[in-house]
Parts: C-alpha cells; structure tokens; sequence
C-alpha cells in the first residue's frame, strides 16, 4: 500500500454502493429537471408569452428525459456487473452522465439567452453535484468547462455566429454584443465557479475524513475486541494503527514487570532487524519516558531527533517521522504505541488525536486480555496443583490396595471369614477414595484450559459402545436391561477420545449405578439438524427437583443420591458437562424422583 | 517356575507383585530404579521382566524398555531384547501419552492396571511365559 495523504478524496477508497448510490440521485435529480425545463418552457411561452425558443427548448427538455432514461438502463446494468468491475465502470459512467449534462446545460444555456440568461446560475448548482461525486481535479476540471461553454457561447452569439434569443423583454437587444457586460459575466461566474467547487471540495474532504476515521474507530474496536488472546489483541491494534493512519508500520511497546523496560510486543510492517535493534528502557530512552508520563510526542525528523535512542536504525529502516502516543489503562499507562512514516513531518494535529483515540480502545481491549490472561493462568495453576497432589494420593491408596488384595485373595494363607468381612470393608473404603482421586483427577484435567489432545473428528459410537460395554457388567449383575440403539453409519463428532469416553463413561456409568435391580437403562443415537443427539434414560431414583439446578456443581450430590449409601463423589456430572461444553456441545438433564432420569447430549456434527 | 524381575520405586508395589507371583510358584527378584534393574537383567536373566511405567522420572520405565528393544544391531541390550516385558501403568488416564500394545512406540508386551490385580497379574505373566 502506498502513502497517501490523509486528506484524499479518492473515489478509490469509498465503497462501490457509494459511488452507485450518488450516481443514482443524479439520475434522480435528472428527471426532475428534465420535466422542469419542459414545464418552464411551456408556462413562460404560453402563460408569460415570453419570447422564447419553445420548439428547441422543449427538444433539450426532451432529450435530458430521454439520455436519463437510457443512462438509467445502463445504471441497473452496472450494477449486476462482478463487484470487481463495478467501481471502475461506475466511475466512467458518472462521467458519462456528466458529459451529456454539460452539453444539455450549455444548450439550455445558449436558448434561454447565452449570456443574458437567467439561469446561468444553475450550472453552478450541478458543480456542485459533480463535485460532491468526483474525486481530486476533476470538479475543477469541470468548472473550467463550464466557464469556457460560457464564454464559447457567448463569443458565438455576439459574433452573430449562432442566433441570440432574448428572453427578456426590458433587456436592450445589444447587451449580449457588449463586451465589458460579457467579460464581467464570464470573469464573476468563473470566479463564483471555482470557487464553490473548491470550497464544497474541502467540505467534502473534511467529510470523508471524518468517515474515514469513524470507519477505522470501529474497525479498531471490533478487531482488538473480537479476540481475548494478548498477543493478538497487539498485533491487530498496531495493524489497525497503521491502516487507519494510512502508513506502513506500527508497533507497540509495553512496559513490563520491572517498570523500566519497554520491550516491543507487537509490530506491523517493521523489519526482523529493526525489532531486534536492541532493548529500549524507559532510562535511556527520553522519547518514551515522556510517552510513558502521558504526553504524545510527535518525532517530525526522526533520524536526526536526540531523543531517537536509535538513531542508525531508524535511518536504515528508512523511517522519516514517528507519532508516539502512550496507552494508557484504567489506572496507569500499560505502554505506548508508535506509527511510522517514511515521510519526514507526515504527522499532523489532526493525526495525534486520531491516534490517541485507537490508543484509548486498544487499551481496554488490552487489559481485558490481561486480565483474561491472568485468570487462565490461575486456572491452570489450580489444575496443576489439584493434578500433583492427586499423583501423591492415588500411589500410596495404589500401593495399599495391591497389598490389601494379596490378603484378600488369600495368597498369604487363609483368612477368618472375620478378617475376610474387615478387609473387605477396608477394599470398599479404599476402592471410593480411589474412584474420589480418579474423579478429582479427571476434574483437573478438564479444567486445564487446552485439551491435552486438539479435538479431531471421530467415530462417536464406537465411545458409547464402549461406554455400554464398560456399564455391562454392573447391569448384568443387576439384572438391568442396558440397550444401546445406534444408527448404522459412523456419525463423526469432533473430540477427543479420552474426552468422549469420559463423557458416556460417566453418563451410562451413573445410569446403571442408580437404577435398581430389574430397571431399564437405554442409550440412544440419533441424527438431527441440530447435531448428533444422545440419550441416555434410566429407570433409577432421579433427581430431585430442589437438586436439579446445583447438578453441574462440583462436589454436588442429590439428597436421595447420598441417602442411598452408594458410594460418588460428586464430581462425574460437572466434568461431563465441562467436556461436553469444550466439544461445543449441549447437555440437558430431565428427571422426576423415583421415575428415572434422561440425559441428553447434543454435539456438533464434525465437517468430514 | 520362572525367574521374574520386579522394577518399581514403590516398594508396596514389590511386594504386592512378589507375594502374588510367589504364591504361583515364580521366583522374583526386585530392583527398585531404572539402573538397578538393567544391572539385575544382566547378571540374573529374568525370563520375564514386571516394570513400573514411572519410578523417579515420569519415563524411566519407558526408556528402559525403549533400550532393552532397541533395533540396532550393536545394542549393548540386544542379548535381552527377547525377554517379554509386562508394564505396570496407572498412567493412561494421567499423562498425555497414549500406550498400548499396538502402538510399536512402546515396545512392551502386555499392560498390567494398578493397583495390581494378583490374580489378573499372575494371568498375564503365566500367558507371556507361555507365549515366549
């Protein structure tokens, strides 16, 4: 992208629909004019019987109807053209349109009295059309035409070249022959031409600068606040610098821990030699001290500015001047941001504010994503924690366990059916508090924000499958009808392996271990617009209805679910439903005490 | 009855795996580190090897299996690599490895869950001493 100065107008850099809906209003404003010189024609003619030409000004009349009506076909053309194509031959049209209006306007001109006429002010009215449409000189382009067909006709008709009408009966039939009467008229309407179009240029300027710079505010707003990761809330905060300053580099420093150094954090368009120039603290470096104190400082020669702290690198990096503004947080300056122009004394007033303005957002979305970063950060020194004390439980209850075993099975000699009761008991004990680390475990490791595996697509039914087969066993024992209804044909989901085992493991786990002797417990697959939907449907306790919100809570365990004397721990459903969320999934819960409970798990369809 | 290492730092372990293999007959030997236990396969020639996935770093056990198996020719183990290997693990549902008998990463023969299962224990042992 090259430099270019913030105040072009450019019909490059506005939107086709733009350019496509000012086009339109012209075409608009045609037909109204059209039918306006008609109706003047007619009602001066006839009702004032002025001495106009009524046959010829009702044929320009006419003919402005007529090109609008053509010009309006080609416009809904254009506007079934590829996107790609449509600004350029947009912007030919309009001067298409232009074209022919000059030349019905200097026909209407020429009829209604050349340079006696009373509407040569309503040339100046279409200037200032053409102006508000087209981009750098034409308008002026087009104020020189208009003054030139002026004076043309006003030459033509006093050297009796072409015919002069005069509209006006009071006027002295030798005024258009009078040359002082036509210089001052050509000189003034030439004056008041330029300099109407140059004064709606500089308004319109103002104006798409302005747009210019709401359009890049909350293009700035929307990128630095779309993400909550750090390092990209900084990389598209000096990217959306740049672009909005039109430049070619950004970057940003922020001040870190030690309060003295500002290391460069994020850069846009800046050479790999020029980020690693060197460390920049705030002791050597005055330009950022005064940054960091609040000030904007605008560095208008950059490679011969002392406050430069490298100045050799600035020259090879071909920076001419730098705008430095300090971000500054809700209770102190977080850094500062720079942008660079190859240009010496590119940065205006105008620019700084702007800037400042970027700055300002880019802070909030910065420590937003600080603090997000900080409590992932927490998070996963929670998880650790939770995930080294659980290795130092589950060993030792491991180790005693594989001994109490030994005992048990009798290896070492038979036991009394006394000993034998004991030990048994003592193995219940142990085998919950193992299934308590087992489930803290897992907890841990549902909670450390990234999956140990990136979710991939797989085959869900065979998880369930093996989820039912694990449950068989208990239900057997049970006698519990477990049945699992699946569709033929793999439905992938994407996920982990461990993270879906996990998921039906618990579900169908939890199902079987809460129904009663004889129930039923169903497993069912199915295929819907929504997703690959599963439920599982027991007939157990259920949950009571007091009990249902806190499900998902770790450590919860429904009333009648504790009174029952089976042994969990609470935290099965609230990994679940970790899970089931990490694998952008759906789970819902419907029970009714005494009756049964179903679980339903939706989870996205993965894109094969 | 067969000569059978025991390679874990948790000595309940040892002795739990000893009392069950005992109890069928075998002879066990033990070894509590990586070290040891590659010195003891060298002076003793287990017919079979019980190992502990983790000892005092999270792969000691791998990397012992891992030289014991080693394909190059020239091993210093290549003698032993046809001794079967048993792998005590109560790992796959903490770390990020995955193991398994199919994946030939981990050369080991068969997998044993702690906490240890005398009779299952016995089973798998009595199976690769069979298969050998």
């Amino acid at each position: 992208m090259a430099e270019q100065s913030p105040a072009s107008n450019s019909l490059d850099d506005r939107l086709p629909h733009d350019v496509a809906l000012a086009s339109a209003r012209l075409i608009l404003t045609r037909w109204v004019a059209g039918a306006l010189v008609i109706l003047l024609t007619a009602v001066s003619a006839r009702l004032l019987r002025l001495p106009l030409p009524e046959g010829p000004l009702l044929l320009t009349g006419a003919s402005i109807l007529i090109y609008n009506a053509v010009l309006s076909v080609f416009a809904a053309r254009i506007r079934e053209a590829e996107p790609a194509q449509q600004l350029r031959r947009l912007q030919r049209f309009v001067v298409l349109q232009v074209a022919l209006d000059w030349l019905s306007m200097s026909a209407f001109l020429h009829l209604t009295g050349g340079i006696t006429s009373p509407a040569i002010p309503i040339f100046v009215i279409h200037m200032v059309m053409v102006t508000i449409l087209l981009p750098g000189i034409s308008p002026y382009v087009y104020a020189t035409l208009g003054t030139g067909a002026l004076a043309v006709i006003a030459g033509l008709e006093s050297t009796q070249v072409v015919a002069h009408y005069t509209v006006i009966p009071g006027l002295s039939a030798d005024l258009h022959r009078d040359p002082i009467y036509i210089g001052a008229q050509v000189s003034f309407f030439g004056i008041v031409a330029y300099a109407t179009v140059h004064l709606v240029a500089l308004v319109m300027s103002r104006v798409r600068e302005t747009e210019r710079q709401v359009t890049a505010l909350l293009q700035t707003s929307q990128a630095v606040s779309s993400t909550l990761s750090l390092p990209d809330v900084l990389q598209r905060l000096a990217r959306s610098a740049a672009l909005a300053l039109q430049v070619r580099r950004a970057s940003i420093r922020l001040l870190d821990e030690t309060g003295e150094n500002i290391p460069m954090v994020a850069a846009y368009g800046l050479s790999e030699t020029y980020q690693n120039k060197g460390p920049v603290s705030l002791s050597r470096s005055p330009l950022d001290r005064e940054a960091m104190a609040g000030q904007t400082i605008v560095v208008h020669d950059a490679p011969r500015d002392p406050r430069i702290q490298y100045p050799k690198e600035v020259a090879e990096e071909g920076i001419g001047s730098i705008l430095v503004v300090p971000i500054t947080g809700r209770s102190r300056t977080l850094g500062v941001l720079r942008v660079y122009s190859e240009q010496a004394d590119r940065f205006a007033p105008a620019d700084v504010s702007f800037v400042l303005a970027i700055a300002r957002q880019g802070a909030v979305a910065i420590e937003n994503a600080m603090a997000h970063e900080a409590l992932q950060n927490a998070e996963r020194a929670r998880a650790l924690f939770v995930r080294t004390v659980t290795h130092e439980l589950r060993a030792p209850v491991s180790g005693a366990q594989s001994l109490l075993r030994v005992l048990v099975r009798g290896m070492t000699g038979e036991l009394t059916p006394q000993q034998g009761e004991i030990l048994d008991r003592v193995e219940t004990r142990l085998q919950n508090l193992m299934e308590l680390i087992h489930d803290l475990l897992a907890l841990a490791a549902s909670k450390t924000v990234e999956l140990q595996e990136a979710p991939r697509p797989i085959p869900l039914q065979e998880s369930i499958q093996h989820a039912v087969e694990l449950a068989a066993q208990e239900a057997g024992e049970k006698q519990i009808r477990l049945r699992l209804e699946a569709p033929g044909e793999a439905i992938l989901v994407r996920a982990t392996p461990d993270g879906l085992g996990q998921i039906f493991g618990n579900l169908v786990g939890n199902a079987v271990k809460y129904t009663p002797q004889g129930g039923k417990v169903d497993v069912l697959v199915s295929l819907r617009s929504a997703g690959a939907v599963v439920t599982v449907t027991d007939t157990g306790m259920g949950i009571p209805a007091e009990d249902l919100p806190h499900l998902w809570e770790e450590f919860f365990r429904a009333g009648n679910a504790r009174r029952s004397g089976i042994a969990g721990t609470g935290l099965g459903l609230s990994i679940v439903q970790r899970l089931v969320e990490t694998f952008e999934g759906m789970i819902s819960v419907q029970s009714a005490e005494a009756q049964g409970t179903t679980f339903t798990v939706t989870l996205p369809i993965a894109a094969s | 009855m067969a000569k059978i290492l025991v390679i874990d730092d948790d000595p309940d372990m040892v002795l739990a795996s000893r009392l069950s293999l005992e109890g069928a007959g075998h002879q066990v030997l033990e070894a509590r580190t990586g070290g040891e236990g590659l010195k003891k396969i060298k002076a003793e020639k287990p017919d079979l090897i019980v190992l502990d996935v983790m000892m005092d770093t999270a792969t000691e056990g791998f990397q012992l299996a891992l030289k014991l198996r080693s394909r190059e020719p020239e091993a210093e183990y290549a003698a032993y690599s046809k001794i079967p290997i048993l792998m005590l693990t109560a790992i796959h549902t903490t770390t990020p490895l995955r193991f398994g008998p199919e994946q030939d990463y981990l050369p080991v023969d068969d997998f044993v869950d702690k906490p240890i299962d005398p009779e299952v224990l016995v089973r798998k042992v009595e199976a690769l001493l069979k298969k050998r």
